[in-house]
């Protein structure tokens, strides 16, 4: 299978030497990293599907972007916003505030570069995962995002990634947050094209010391694939909150890497996913607590429709080092039908003896019980099932701070939900 | 109102109620007492429609309208409450949103013009000191963390909300201390009118005590075997079932 992963012209087109040695490398061992895609993707079976439609997984060479194309779709979103088409940062179509910069690689200053090489690559996960390595070789143009030390936006910047092409699209981002930084990011991956295509990102994100990160995650990706990896290192006193909320998608995957270095580290991974259409979402997250007094906090859950399918995969390290750490994971699911399938597997490694950590999850149906309750007092089936499908949701949007961004985001999981139960 | 003929009714196969007969006016309360696993609650879950439960035989009319076939929520739409033995917690849904959703589509359905939040509030407030409930309990999710007693004067609120033509109380004494069980049948009493009907489905006499009825039923065996007046629930009280098992 391996020998059909078609890459090799991205990698001839790389002209930045640096680049190029690091490509070469990954692209040498590419056969020890497939050797654990059949681990990893025990139940989402990417490759088999994504190599039906491509001869080769390289990119078109970046052709010129007419921004005028894209103007009417960014219309509604928000002000601050940063656009990528294709992998490639376009500069015309965002509207950035001060104190956050942004470039592609190659616009980056000689010193800029080799700063920003001091984190290229260091925490992804392309030694692990197939795809990671894939997007390492075929991406173009990777974006330069940093964060000014104490810089606070207290805006939400919405991070626009547009796939307009035929072939497989790379997106590749770095994030860095400098001392004592506040930002919050939203998400969105827009297909020009309805169906069939395929797109790969990366994200690699640092915190530094006392850096503050919110990252909410919309994934309507209609009839296409995706796959998403991001890869966060957090220095002392920081935290970091993640919110992935997947909706459609011929194949979504989800890697959500944390790994809390120093100590006093927090963070929060939370998911929801309504699956429909015969999508197939899958969560694989992993949070490693190398040292002490740190907290990790995860909770997806999901309800799933007629023919659709999840997966959630959840890791927890707790290093020797890692003392007096909490680690909390749980995941809970509905299936509904019995078409509707999900595979869910927690996963808890301790080395440390003076820990808290706990992990579960469930699948189960709608409440049969509660479900008479509500239409007994004379409310329709339909509304019944919404009220306890929102009340499901509510618990993971509930954990917003900010009021708007939370009533955003409940009123776009609702009317999710409402499509799954008109079903 | 409400007439049952000859009524089967089954739950995975198995037969609960064999041949039930009832008649219920309006303006009336009716009792229906008997042992355990007579088949009482099966009647008042059939009654308001739960779903698990098929109805092999005769007629369950109402207002001269055969229900059988009708769901859960027309049920209610079309008067019918049934105040559960053990209300469900369910948590996310807050109680206020939920009892105005309900109230309006019920509204709705009787070509009512649906409440305002104001006017709802006025109306939330008005039936609260019927039963001695508090504004921060409505406020939680439905049931959730509530107590014995205030689930059960959730369920009497609920009942007084939705203004009902029959009303049905399955055990609504159970697990209720005296002062509870006085709120709760405060309220049942203060909802009465010539117009609706409320059937009592009770093990015990005590409840009796509270809610006067007119008719007592005593169900034993998925069959109504003998009727009577007040005095009845006072005879059982003293002697037992095993008194009219013996009769028969």
């Amino acid at each position: 299978m391996l020998d059909s992963i078609n890459i090799t012209e991205s990698l001839s087109r790389e002209k930045d030497p640096k680049l190029k040695e690091i490509k070469n490398n990954i692209h040498s061992s590419l056969s020890s990293v497939f050797s654990r895609y059949k681990e990893e993707y025990k139940f989402t079976p990417f490759f088999r599907r994504i190599q039906k439609k491509y001869d080769s997984l390289s990119p078109e060479s970046s052709k010129e972007i007419e921004p005028k194309n894209y103007e009417k779709i960014l219309s509604s979103y928000d002000s601050l916003r940063l656009v990528i088409v294709n992998g490639t940062f376009v500069n015309k179509l965002s509207n950035l505030p001060k104190g956050l910069n942004v470039s592609s690689y190659d616009k980056l200053s000689n010193e800029e570069k080799e700063n920003f090489l001091n984190f290229y690559t260091q925490t992804d996960d392309s030694n692990d995962d197939i795809f990671s390595s894939i997007n390492l070789i075929s991406h173009e143009g990777c974006v330069s995002i940093s964060v000014n030390e104490g810089a606070f936006i207290d805006k939400k910047i919405s991070i626009i990634n547009i796939i307009d092409s035929a072939l497989p699209s790379y997106f590749r981002k770095c994030i860095i947050l400098r001392k004592n930084a506040k930002i919050s990011f939203s998400e969105d991956f827009i297909y020009i094209n309805p169906t069939g295509n395929f797109s790969n990102s990366v994200t690699e994100i640092f915190l530094n010391e006392n850096s503050n990160l919110n990252y909410f995650s919309v994934q309507k990706m209609n009839s296409n694939f995706h796959f998403n990896s991001i890869n966060v290192v957090q220095n002392k006193n920081s935290t970091s909150t993640f919110h992935t909320y997947s909706f459609t998608g011929k194949i979504i995957r989800n890697n959500l890497n944390i790994k809390l270095m120093d100590r006093n580290c927090y963070t929060n991974m939370f998911g929801f996913y309504a699956v429909k259409n015969k999508s197939l979402v899958d969560n694989h997250t992993s949070v490693d607590h190398i040292n002490e007094n740190s907290i990790s906090n995860e909770h997806y859950k999901g309800v799933i429709g007629e023919g659709s399918n999840a997966v959630f995969n959840g890791k927890i390290f707790v290093r020797q080092k890692a003392q007096k750490t909490n680690a909390f994971q749980s995941n809970n699911n509905i299936l509904l039908s019995d078409n509707a399938k999900v595979n869910t597997k927690p996963q808890l490694e301790i080395w440390a003896d003076d820990v808290k950590c706990s992990h579960g999850c469930t699948v189960g149906q709608l409440d049969e019980e509660a479900l008479f309750y509500l239409m007994s007092r004379g409310i329709n089936r339909k509304d019944s099932i919404s009220l306890l499908l929102s009340a499901f949701s509510s618990e993971i949007t509930e954990k917003i701070e900010d009021e708007n961004i939370r009533s955003f985001y409940q009123e776009v999981i609702l009317n999710e939900l409402e499509e799954l139960n008109h079903d | 109102m409400l007439e049952i003929k000859n009524l089967h009714a089954s739950i995975e196969n198995k037969g609960i109620l064999k041949g039930l007969n009832l008649k219920v006016n309006a303006g009336e309360v009716h009792a229906i007492m008997g042992p355990n696993g007579s088949g009482k609650s099966t009647l008042a879950s059939v009654i308001a429609g739960r779903e698990e439960y098929e109805v092999t035989e005769g007629e369950i009319n109402y207002f001269g309208k055969e229900i059988s076939e009708l769901s859960p929520d027309e049920r209610a739409r079309e008067g019918i409450f049934l105040a559960f033995q053990y209300p469900v917690e369910i948590p996310g849904v807050s109680t206020t949103n939920f009892i105005k959703t309900a109230v309006n589509q019920v509204r709705e359905y009787r070509g009512e013009k649906s409440l305002d939040a104001v006017s709802f509030l006025k109306v939330m407030k008005e039936k609260m000191k019927l039963v001695n409930i508090k504004q921060e309990l409505l406020s939680r999710a439905i049931n959730e963390g509530f107590s014995g007693g205030e689930k059960k004067r959730n369920e009497i609120f609920q009942m007084a909300m939705l203004e009902p033509k029959l009303s049905i109380l399955d055990e609504t004494d159970s697990g209720l201390d005296i002062d509870a069980l006085k709120i709760v049948s405060r309220g049942v009493n203060a909802l009465r009118s010539i117009d609706n009907a409320t059937v009592v489905v009770t093990h015990y006499q005590r409840l009796l005590d509270y809610i006067v009825p007119d008719f007592v039923h005593v169900l034993i065996e998925g069959k109504i075997v003998k009727s009577g007046d007040k005095n009845l629930a006072l005879e059982l009280e003293e002697k037992g079932y095993d008194w009219i098992k013996v009769k028969n």
